[in-house]
C-alpha cells in the first residue's frame, strides 16, 4: 500500500502532499527530487519509474510537466502504483478541465478531497470520476483554458477544422457551463500511434500500431451506448494458422494482435457482430486498446541520400512522400537526423515555394539537423537538400556515422489500421433527444525511423 | 523603502492568525467555510496553524459535508500535536458515526482511524463495530480498512474486540468493494502477524474468485494478490483456478494483467498436462506484449517482469523478439531492459536478426546504451567477423578499445586480424591512451598466435611507438615488459600474455536458480522490478518510524504493555519468537539461571501480546529493560562506553538489538553504526536511533536490518564486523557472530513427503555430519518447542536402536532449505546432527546455530 502521494512541479515545488500512513519521513519529496534531478549527474538517461532510497520506494510518472509521486515501504505491485498515478492525473483533469500547476494550486482543497476518496490508508478505493462525483463536494474553479499547455493526442482537434468544438477536451466533466446548461455531447476518438522502421533500402523492417478508442461523455442520464466496429475484425494472429488459409484474408480485413477493454464494456455481442455495449461513465477513459502488427501502408516514405562531396564536405538529400489521399493533410511534421560528430556547418537549400511552410535548423550541440513542415498534403513529395562541412576526413563509410532519420507527425481524420467505428448508437430517451456525437480519427508517429 | 515593505510584511504575519480566528467564529456559514479553507491552505504550505485547533473543531458540528470534510482534514494533521484538544472532537465523531447520512458515518470512522491518539482510539471501537455491520456498503468498506488502521495502532484491541472475525465475515459480503477492502485489510494484518490470520481455504478461494468478476479493477488486484498465496491441491484444481483467472488478461488495467499473469504462472507449476501449459503460454504472450504499448513507466515494470518470466519459460515470447526492438524515442531505462531481454531470447533461429539490430544501436547517442549493445554483441563469438566490419565506425574510445581487445583475444579465429590491427597502427600516436594500450596488447597477442612476417613487422612498429615515441609511462612500461619477455623467452611470454582467463560471470547472465524461484514467486511486486528478494529492501517496521517520530503518547504504554518488567528479569527474552533462545551466549549482567524447559505455551501467549512493545525502539533514555544482551564492546575497551548487542529475528524481520551504557564522565551523542561486508549482506535499514547519553545513562534500541545489501565474497562466515562512532570518542570496532537461526523463515515447514523427496534428490556429498558429545537433551518436548520457536520445524521421529531420531526442516532467505536429522539418547550426553542442503558450505554456520539452540 501507498504511504504518501505528492505532486511536484518541474522545479521540484511541492504542489500537493498527502501522507496516508505516517511511516515515511516528511522530507521524502526533497529526497525524491534530488535523486531524480541528479540521476547520473546529467541528462544522460532518466531515473527509472521505481527506485529505492534508504528503505523508501519511490514511484513516479510525468504527466503534463508535473511529477506524480508515491512512496511506500512494502513490496507493492508496481504496476498498480504507476497505473494509479496516471489515473489520479486523469481524474484531476476530469474535474479541473486543465491539468497544470496553476489549476492544481487554485483547486487544492478539491484535490485533497479527491485524494481522500481515491485512497484510504494507502489502498485505492476508486478512480472512477463517475463514482467520485457522489462523494466529492467541492466545486472546481476552472482556470483559463487559453493558457494551457500540452493536452495529449486529442489536442490536435483544437487546431483542426472549425466543425470541431474546441473547448471539448478542456471542459470539466463536473463544472457547469457558464450558461448554466451543459451541452449533450459525446466524443469518441480513435487514436493510433504508429511505429515503423525502414531499412536503408526502404524495406519495412518492423511496423506496429498502438491504438486506443477513447471516450469522453457529457451526456446526462447515462444511457447505454453501442459502438460497432468493422464486422470482419479479427483478433489474434494465431487465428491465421487455425484457419490455415493465410491468403484468404482480403485486403479489407483488420487483424488485431491483441486488444483489451475498459471494465464497463460488455462484450456479449462482440464475438458475434463486433459491437461493444457500455454505459459510459463520466470522465475520459479508454474503451478499448488494441495492438496490430499486420502490414499496413505507412503514411510517409522517407528517402535519404548522404554522399561525400569533395574533401571535408558531404551532400544530403532528404525526401518525404505522403502516401495518403489528397483530401487529408498531415501537420506538425518534424524530420530529424543525426549527422557525423565532426560536422561544423550545414547549409540548407529549400525547394521553391516552401518558405512559409518550412523550417530548418542544425543543432550544433547534439549534431542533429531538424526539418520542420507545418503541413503536408496527401500525395505530395517534399525535398530538402543540405551541404555539410566537416572538420576532418570521414573515417570510412559516412552513412555509418549519421542517421537514422526519425520523423514525428500528426494526421487528423486518418487512421492506418482501417479499424472503424461504423456507428455510435445512443439509447434514446425520447424522439427529440439527439445528442452531438463526434467520432474522430487521428494518427501519430510514435517511433518512425528510416535507417541509412 | 525597505522599512515600508517589512512593516507590511510583519503586520500580515502578526495579523493572520487572529484574523482567521475571528472568521472561524463568524456567525455566517460561508465565511466559516472560507476561513477553514484558508487554514487548510496555510497548513499545506507548512505554516503552523495549530493554535486555531479549538476554533476549527468548533466548526465541525455542521451538516455541510464540504465544511465537515475540511475540518476532518485539519484534525488528522494536528491531533497528534494536540492530543488533549483532540478529545474535544470525540463527541462529534461518535455522534457523526451514527448520522443518518452514510457519507458522514463513513467519514467519521475513516477519520478517527487516521488519528493516532489513544483517547480517540478507545472511542473508535464502538462506532467501528457498528459500521462493520452497517446497511450501507460505502460505510462497510470504509470500516473494513479502518480495522487495518486500528491493528496498526493497537493489534491487541483488534483481536480482543473480535474485529478480525467481523473482517472475515465481510469476505462473504454481497458488495464487491467491501470484499476487496476486507481482503486488503486482512492481507495487511497477516503481513505483520506471525500467526495464521488470513488463511485461504478452498472455500474462500471459490468465494473470492466469484467476487473477482464483479470487483473494480483495483479490487481485482487486491484479490488476485491475496489468492496468489494459495497453493492448489492438485493439477485439476490449478487448472480450474487458471481458467477463472485467464479472462483478466483482457483487462485494460496493467496491474490486473500482471497480477493475473503471476497467478497463472504459479498455478502452471502444478499443471502436468503439457498441452494445457502450452496453451496457457500462448494465451499469456499477447497481453504481455500489449503491456509494452502502455506508458514508458509501465513498460519498464513489464520488461523487468518479462525478463524473469522468459528465464523460466522462454517459449512464451520466443517468437516475439521483434517487439523488443528499441524505438528511437524509448527512454533509456526502457532501451536497456529491452536489450537484456533480446539477449535472453536470442537463439540460432533469430541471431542474425538480433545482431543486425544490435549493430544499429552501436550508433546511438547514449553512451551507456552503446556500450551495453557492443558488449552484448561480444557475447557471441561466432559473429566476431561480422562485427569487425563495423570497426571503422567506432569512435567512442571505450568501444574502440573493447573491439581491439576482441581482435587480439580471438586473433586465431579472425582471418584478417592482422589487416584490421594494421589499419589502426597508422593512427597509433593520435589514439587515446586506453586505445593505445589495447593496440599494444592485441598486437602482441596476434604475434604470439600467428608468428608470421606481417605481425612481426607490426610488433616492431608498435613497440617502437610505445616506447621511444610516447611519454605515457603506463604505455611505455607495458611495452618494455612485453619487449623483454618476447626477446628473452617467447614461451614464457605466451604463458603470461595468453594466460587462460577466469570465466567472468556476466552481469546479465541468468539469475541464480533459487533467487529466480523467489523472484518468480514475487512477479508483479517491487521485488520483480528490483530483481532482489523482498527482505533485501522491505523495511517497513510495524511501528518504528511512527512511534519514534512523535513522542506524544503520554499514557500510551499503560494499556497493553504493562507486562514488560516482569519479563525483563525472566530468562526467556520476550522480544521475539524466533530469537527467544538467542540470548544465551555470555551475557553481560549474568542472566538468571535459565529455567529449563520454559513453559512454552505461556511464553507464546505473552509474545503475541508483547509484539508492539518489542519493536518499539526504546529510545526513552535511562530505562533499559528487556533481555540481557552479550557484551560486544566491554567498557574497558570502549573507554567507558559499553555496548552489548545481538541479532534477533522477528516476524521475518531481522533486528540488531543494542544496549549502550555510558560509564564515562561526559555525555555521548551522535551515535552512528556501520556494518562491514558480510556473508549475508546484513546492513542497517535505517539510521541508528540513540538519544544523547548522559554519564551513567544507558539506552536500548532495536535497529531494523536488511539482508543481501553488502555481501562479502568467499565462503560463508558467521563473522559480523561492526563499527560504532559517536561525537566524543574514536570509532569503536567490534566483532559479533551471525547465528544462522535468526534467518530461519516461517515458510520453512516441509511436508513429510516433500522432505523425503528432497532428501533423496540431494546427492550424498551434500550431507554433512557433526557430533556434539557434550550436549544433553533432557526433554524431547521442550527441545522441539524451542526449535519450533526459531522456525525449525519438526517433521517426524523414529526409534533407532535405543536412540531417538528426529527430523526437522528449516529454510533461510533465497529459499535455501536445510533438512536436519538429530540423533540422541534422551537424558544422556551426545547429540549427532546430520544435515542435507543444496548449499553444504553453510553447514558450519548451521552447526554453530544448532549448538546454541540445543545448549539453551
Amino acid at each position: 500500500m501507498i504511504s504518501q502521494l505528492f505532486v511536484l512541479s518541474q522545479r521540484g515545488d511541492n504542489i500537493v502532499f498527502r501522507d496516508y500512513r505516517g511511516e515515511v519521513q516528511k522530507g521524502s519529496a526533497e529526497v525524491f527530487f534530488r535523486k531524480v534531478k541528479f540521476w547520473k549527474d546529467d541528462e544522460d538517461g532518466d531515473a527509472p519509474p521505481a527506485f529505492n532510497v534508504d528503505g523508501v520506494n519511490y514511484f513516479h510518472v510525468k504527466v503534463s510537466g508535473l511529477l506524480f509521486v508515491a512512496t511506500t515501504r512494502v513490496n507493492v505491485s508496481p504496476s498498480l502504483v504507476l497505473e494509479l498515478l496516471q489515473r489520479i492525473a486523469r481524474v484531476i483533469k476530469d474535474y479541473l478541465g486543465v491539468l497544470n500547476e496553476d489549476s492544481l494550486r487554485k483547486n487544492f482543497v478539491l484535490v485533497y478531497e479527491l485524494l481522500d476518496e481515491v485512497i484510504d490508508f494507502g489502498y485505492v478505493q476508486t478512480t472512477s470520476t463517475e463514482v467520485l462525483k457522489s462523494y466529492v463536494f467541492n466545486e472546481p474553479i476552472v482556470v483559463d483554458a487559453a493558457r494551457m499547455a500540452n493536452l495529449g493526442p486529442a489536442a490536435i482537434f483544437m487546431q483542426g477544422t472549425k466543425r470541431m468544438p474546441g473547448t471539448a477536451i478542456t471542459k470539466s466533466v463536473v463544472a457547469n457551463e457558464p450558461g448554466g446548461r451543459t451541452r449533450e455531447e459525446i466524443f469518441v476518438d480513435i487514436i493510433e500511434k504508429i511505429s515503423v522502421t525502414f531499412s536503408a533500402t526502404g524495406y519495412i523492417l518492423t511496423s506496429e500500431i498502438d491504438g486506443t478508442i477513447q471516450m469522453k461523455s457529457y451526456i446526462t442520464g447515462n444511457p447505454e451506448i453501442r459502438l460497432a466496429l468493422n464486422d470482419d475484425l479479427n483478433i489474434g494472429r494465431g487465428g491465421r494458422s487455425i484457419h490455415g488459409y493465410g491468403s484468404s484474408y482480403g485486403s479489407g480485413t483488420v487483424i488485431l494482435d491483441d486488444c483489451n477493454f475498459h471494465e464497463s464494456v460488455q462484450l456479449d455481442s462482440f464475438d458475434i457482430d463486433r459491437t461493444l455495449t457500455l454505459v459510459p461513465s463520466d470522465g475520459e477513459f479508454s474503451v478499448m486498446n488494441y495492438r496490430m502488427t499486420q502490414e499496413f501502408n505507412p503514411p510517409f516514405r522517407i528517402n535519404a541520400l548522404l554522399e561525400e562531396a569533395g574533401s571535408f564536405k558531404a551532400e544530403l538529400i532528404l525526401k518525404v512522400r505522403a502516401d495518403f489521399p489528397s483530401s487529408i493533410t498531415a501537420n506538425s511534421i518534424l524530420v530529424q537526423m543525426p549527422v557525423p560528430t565532426y560536422t561544423t556547418r550545414v547549409s540548407f537549400e529549400l525547394e521553391p515555394g516552401a518558405a512559409g511552410n518550412t523550417t530548418t535548423d542544425f543543432k550544433e550541440s547534439s549534431k542533429r539537423i531538424e526539418w520542420g513542415l507545418k503541413k503536408i498534403v496527401g500525395g505530395s513529395e517534399h525535398t530538402l537538400r543540405a551541404k555539410l562541412t566537416f572538420t576532418q576526413e570521414p573515417h570510412g563509410n559516412i552513412t555509418k556515422e549519421a542517421g537514422p532519420v526519425s520523423m514525428t507527425f500528426t494526421i487528423p481524420m486518418h487512421n492506418v489500421s482501417r479499424l472503424q467505428v461504423k456507428y455510435l448508437q445512443i439509447a434514446k430517451k425520447s424522439n427529440s433527444y439527439n445528442p452531438y456525437r463526434w467520432v474522430r480519427y487521428v494518427t501519430q508517429a510514435n517511433s518512425y525511423v528510416a535507417r541509412l | 523603502m525597505s522599512g515600508h515593505d517589512s512593516k507590511y510584511f510583519s503586520t500580515t504575519k502578526k495579523g493572520e492568525i487572529p484574523e482567521l480566528k475571528e472568521e472561524l467564529n463568524s456567525p455566517y456559514k460561508d465565511k466559516r467555510k472560507d476561513a477553514v479553507k484558508k487554514v487548510i491552505a496555510a497548513m499545506t504550505v507548512g505554516k503552523d496553524v495549530s493554535s486555531l485547533f479549538t476554533d476549527v473543531v468548533n466548526c465541525m458540528q455542521t451538516e455541510n459535508l464540504e465544511l465537515k470534510k475540511l475540518v476532518y482534514l485539519y484534525l488528522i494533521n494536528y491531533a497528534k500535536s494536540q492530543p488533549d484538544l483532540a478529545i474535544l472532537a470525540v463527541n462529534t465523531f461518535v455522534k457523526d458515526s451514527q448520522d443518518p447520512n452514510p457519507l458522514i458515518r463513513a467519514l467519521a470512522v475513516r477519520t478517527m482511524g487516521c488519528i493516532r491518539v489513544d483517547k480517540i482510539t478507545e472511542y473508535l471501537c464502538d462506532p467501528l463495530q457498528r459500521c462493520l455491520k452497517d446497511d450501507d456498503p460505502y460505510v462497510r468498506k470504509t470500516a473494513a480498512i479502518c480495522v487495518a488502521k486500528l491493528y496498526d495502532i493497537n493489534a491487541e484491541l483488534v483481536e480482543d474486540r473480535g474485529f478480525l472475525e467481523s473482517l472475515k465475515d465481510l469476505i462473504s459480503d454481497n458488495n464487491p468493494m467491501v470484499v476487496a477492502n476486507a481482503v486488503a485489510a486482512l492481507a495487511e494484518i497477516q503481513e505483520s502477524s506471525s500467526r495464521p490470520i488470513f488463511e485461504i481455504t478452498s472455500h474462500t478461494l471459490s468465494k473470492l474468485l466469484t467476487a473477482l468478476n464483479e470487483c473494480t479493477e483495483w479490487g481485482q488486484v487486491f484479490i488476485l494478490d491475496a489468492l496468489s498465496r494459495y497453493k492448489a491441491a492438485d493439477a485439476r484444481e490449478a487448472e480450474n483456478i487458471v481458467e477463472r483467472v485467464t479472462p483478466r488478461l483482457q483487462h485494460a488495467n496493467c496491474a490486473v494483467v500482471l497480477s493475473a499473469v503471476k497467478m497463472i504462472l504459479q498455478q502452471m507449476e502444478l499443471i502436468t498436462s503439457t498441452d494445457v501449459v502450452r496453451n496457457l503460454c500462448k494465451k499469456m504472450a499477447p497481453p504481455l506484449v500489449t503491456l509494452l504499448s502502455a506508458e514508458p513507466e509501465i513498460q519498464y515494470v513489464a520488461l523487468r517482469n518479462i525478463n524473469l518470466i522468459v528465464q523460466r519459460r522462454p517459449t512464451i515470447l520466443a517468437h516475439e523478439i521483434k517487439v523488443f526492438f528499441c524505438k528511437y524515442n524509448d527512454p533509456i531505462y526502457v532501451k536497456m531492459e529491452k536489450l537484456e531481454i533480446m539477449i535472453k531470447l536470442a537463439s540460432d533461429r533469430n541471431i542474425d536478426q538480433v545482431l543486425l539490430e544490435f549493430k544499429e544501436y552501436a550508433t546511438e547517442v547514449d553512451v551507456d546504451f552503446v556500450r551495453k549493445a557492443v558488449r552484448a554483441i561480444g557475447r557471441y563469438e561466432s559473429i566476431i567477423a561480422t562485427l569487425c566490419e563495423s570497426l571503422d565506425t567506432l569512435d567512442e574510445p571505450e568501444a574502440k578499445a573493447s573491439m581491439i581487445w576482441i581482435i587480439g583475444e580471438y586473433a586465431e579465429r579472425i582471418d584478417n586480424a592482422d589487416e584490421l590491427l594494421e589499419s589502426f597502427l597508422e593512427s597509433f600516436p593520435e589514439e587515446p591512451p586506453q586505445v593505445q594500450l589495447q593496440l599494444l596488447t592485441a598486437t602482441v597477442k596476434l604475434f604470439l598466435k600467428k608468428p608470421t612476417e606481417g605481425p612481426q613487422q607490426m610488433i616492431q612498429v608498435v613497440l617502437n611507438n610505445a616506447t621511444v615515441e610516447t611519454d605515457n609511462p603506463d604505455l611505455r612500461d607495458r611495452a618494455y615488459i612485453y619487449w623483454r619477455l618476447l626477446s628473452t623467452d617467447p614461451e614464457a611470454a605466451k604463458d603470461v600474455v595468453l594466460a587462460e582467463k577466469p570465466v567472468i560471470s556476466d552481469d546479465s547472465n541468468q539469475l541464480d536458480p533459487s533467487l529466480l524461484d523467489e523472484l518468480l514467486a514475487n512477479i508483479a511486486t517491487l521485488s520483480s522490478v528490483y530483481h532482489k528478494p523482498p527482505e533485501a529492501f522491505v523495511t517497513r517496521v510495524k511501528t518504528a518510524t511512527q512511534r519514534t517520530e512523535d513522542d506524544d503518547y503520554p499514557d500510551g504504554n499503560e494499556a497493553g504493555y504493562s507486562e514488560t518488567p516482569s519479563h525483563a528479569a525472566g530468562a526467556s527474552p520476550p522480544n521475539s519468537s524466533s530469537s527467544a533462545y538467542g540470548a544465551t551466549r555470555q551475557s553481560a549482567p549474568a542472566p538468571a539461571a535459565p529455567a529449563p524447559a520454559a513453559p512454552v505455551p505461556d511464553l507464546l501467549g505473552d509474545l503475541i501480546g508483547l509484539d508492539n512493545n518489542a519493536i518499539v525502539p526504546v529510545d526513552q533514555p535511562a530505562t533499559p529493560s528487556g533481555p540481557s544482551l552479550p557484551v560486544v564492546l566491554p567498557a574497558s575497551t570502549g573507554q567507558g562506553l559499553q555496548i552489548s548487542a545481538q541479532l534477533t529475528g522477528q516476524d521475518g524481520q531481522i533486528f540488531y538489538s543494542l544496549l549502550f551504557e555510558n560509564n564515562t564522565q561526559t555525555t555521548l551523542d551522535g551515535f552512528m553504526i556501520q556494518f562491514n561486508k558480510n556473508s549475508f549482506g546484513l546492513a542497517a535499514a535505517g539510521p541508528l536511533q540513540v538519544p544523547p547519553l548522559a554519564p551513567g545513562a544507558s539506552a536500548r534500541t532495536l535497529l531494523p536490518m536488511v539482508v543481501f545489501q553488502n555481501m562479502s565474497a568467499g565462503p560463508p562466515s558467521s563473522l559480523l564486523q561492526v563499527a560504532v562512532k559517536n561525537n566524543q570518542q574514536p570509532v569503536w570496532y567490534f566483532n559479533d557472530k551471525i547465528l544462522l537461526h535468526v534467518f530461519f523463515t516461517e515458510d520453512g515447514r516441509m511436508e513429510r513427503t516433500s522432505f523425503l523427496e528432497t532428501w533423496r534428490s540431494l546427492p550424498d556429498s551434500n550431507e554433512v555430519l557433526k557430533e556434539f558429545p557434550g550436549i544433553v537433551v533432557s526433554s524431547a518436548e521442550a527441545t522441539l518447542d524451542r526449535l519450533a520457536a526459531t522456525n525449525m520445524f519438526f517433521i517426524a521421529k523414529r526409534k533407532h536402536a535405543n536412540q531417538d531420531v528426529f527430523y526437522f526442516s528449516a529454510k533461510i532467505p533465497r529459499g535455501i532449505p536445510f533438512l536436519i536429522e538429530l540423533t540422541t539418547l534422551i537424558g544422556n550426553p551426545g547429540v549427532k546432527c546430520a544435515i542435507k542442503t543444496p548449499n553444504p558450505e553453510m553447514a558450519p554456520l548451521f552447526f554453530e546455530a544448532i549448538e546454541t539452540l540445543l545448549n539453551a
